[in-house]
């Protein structure tokens, strides 16, 4: 082994200059001077190397393995509350399908107005010179046909002032236009001025004016 | 090279070779299994987000049981109130009973065709459309109204006139109803 570690480039190493002497040495028996093999580094970089791969396959098989370890251990938690899950599942279906017809029927009983609560609010704030003649409720809004008591200036002012009250009524925010459908105008039959309101619904399509 | 000198050389260098060998060996090892890890980390990933799920469901679903039944009673009670379209004459016993608690006198009682709703709201419940008329005081007709209004089967009024003689406000008003009820076929 040692042979091959001796260093053999000298011998073709000769001065290009012409020697003053003859060169005597035998290079090929000459020790090796050297302090620190080329080997020593070569084995050193391959136990480095190794050691390092070794480390690096080691830790990835660890990660590997406690992945593995808590995937199993999800596993028994899903097996565990698999049944309790479905379960749950289908009793909330079956909560979602109960909801739906009381939302159904509650959507049905708001889509539209209490048509008694509206009638009653009218009487409760009924002027006293006023009196209601036909009512009537389409899905637009509410017509009120009224008798307003008084000389036909009076009576304006008094059918002016009433409008005017119901638009106000917070019990009635459920119209947002109140205006009237006509000009007032005397009724032979009574005396009285025939005034006629239109209230939309709020929400509503635009009905008569 | 041939087999002599490639022993020769192993038998002189045993701890390089040995482990360039080894290298070798672990790096295929670490080239197969490199995608082992992220595939397991998927799996891991799934199944945190099915378990997570699951133990959210028992979560939620702590009361679920007791507002269930609470609801179910809710719709057992809802069904006493619904109409059938096909019993006319418990529809018209119901208005007639109505008049004779109020007062009113029923002057015009129909009921028309059931309204299907739109194929793509699914809906359990159909409104069955009834035409009324009553003839009575102011205090007869209110009383009837309300009582439809707020009565034992769902009731939502289209369309309602009521109208009195302005000439002799002591005859009797006449309110002439277009409502629908809740119900089934």
């Amino acid at each position: 082994m040692l042979s091959r570690l001796k260093r053999k480039g000298e011998a073709s190493v000769a001065p290009s200059v012409p020697p003053w002497h003859p060169n005597f040495r035998n290079y090929e028996k000459l020790p090796d001077i050297k302090a620190v093999r080329t080997a020593f580094f070569v084995n050193g970089v391959a136990i480095l190397l190794a050691i390092s791969l070794t480390i690096y396959f080691g830790f990835n098989e660890w990660q590997l393995r406690a992945i593995n370890k808590d995937t199993a251990e999800i596993q028994a938690r899903i097996e565990r509350d698999k049944k309790t899950s479905e379960q749950a599942i289908a009793l909330f279906k079956m909560f979602q399908a109960d909801e739906a017809r009381i939302l159904e029927v509650d959507a049905f009983i708001k889509s539209k107005p209490m048509i008694s609560v509206i009638i009653t609010r009218l009487g409760e704030t009924l002027p006293p010179n006023v009196a209601v003649d036909n009512l009537d409720f389409r899905d637009t809004g509410l017509t009120v046909r009224l008798s307003v008591r008084g000389t036909p200036d009076v009576a304006s002012g008094y059918s002016t002032k009433y409008l005017e009250q119901l638009r106000t009524d917070p019990q009635l925010a459920l119209f947002d236009e109140f205006t009237f459908t006509s000009t007032p105008s005397p009724n032979p039959s009574t005396g009285r001025m025939a005034v006629e309101f239109f209230l939309h619904l709020k929400g509503a399509p635009a009905g008569r004016k | 090279m041939s087999n002599d000198e490639l022993f020769s050389f192993i038998k002189k260098n045993p701890i390089s070779v040995g482990c360039g060998v080894l290298s070798l060996f672990l790096a295929v090892g670490l080239y197969l299994r490199s995608t082992e890890i992220p595939e397991a980390e998927d799996i891991l990933i799934q199944k945190t987000a099915m378990a997570e799920r699951y133990a959210l469901n028992i979560k939620n679903s702590v009361q679920l049981k007791e507002q269930a039944d609470a609801l179910a009673a809710a719709n057992k009670e809802l069904d006493s109130r619904i109409i059938r379209a096909s019993q006319l004459g418990s529809n018209t016993q119901y208005f007639y009973k109505l008049q004779s608690d109020t007062g009113v006198k029923l002057i015009e009682f129909r009921q028309t065709t059931v309204v299907i709703p739109p194929t793509k709201a699914k809906t359990t419940y159909s409104p069955i459309v009834f035409n009324v008329a009553v003839q009575g005081t102011l205090s007869q007709v209110m009383n009837f109204l309300r009582q439809l209004e707020s009565g034992t089967h769902y009731c939502r009024v289209l369309t309602a006139n009521c109208s009195g003689n302005a000439s002799a406000r002591n005859q009797p008003l006449t309110l002439s109803l277009n409502l629908e009820m809740l119900g089934l076929p």
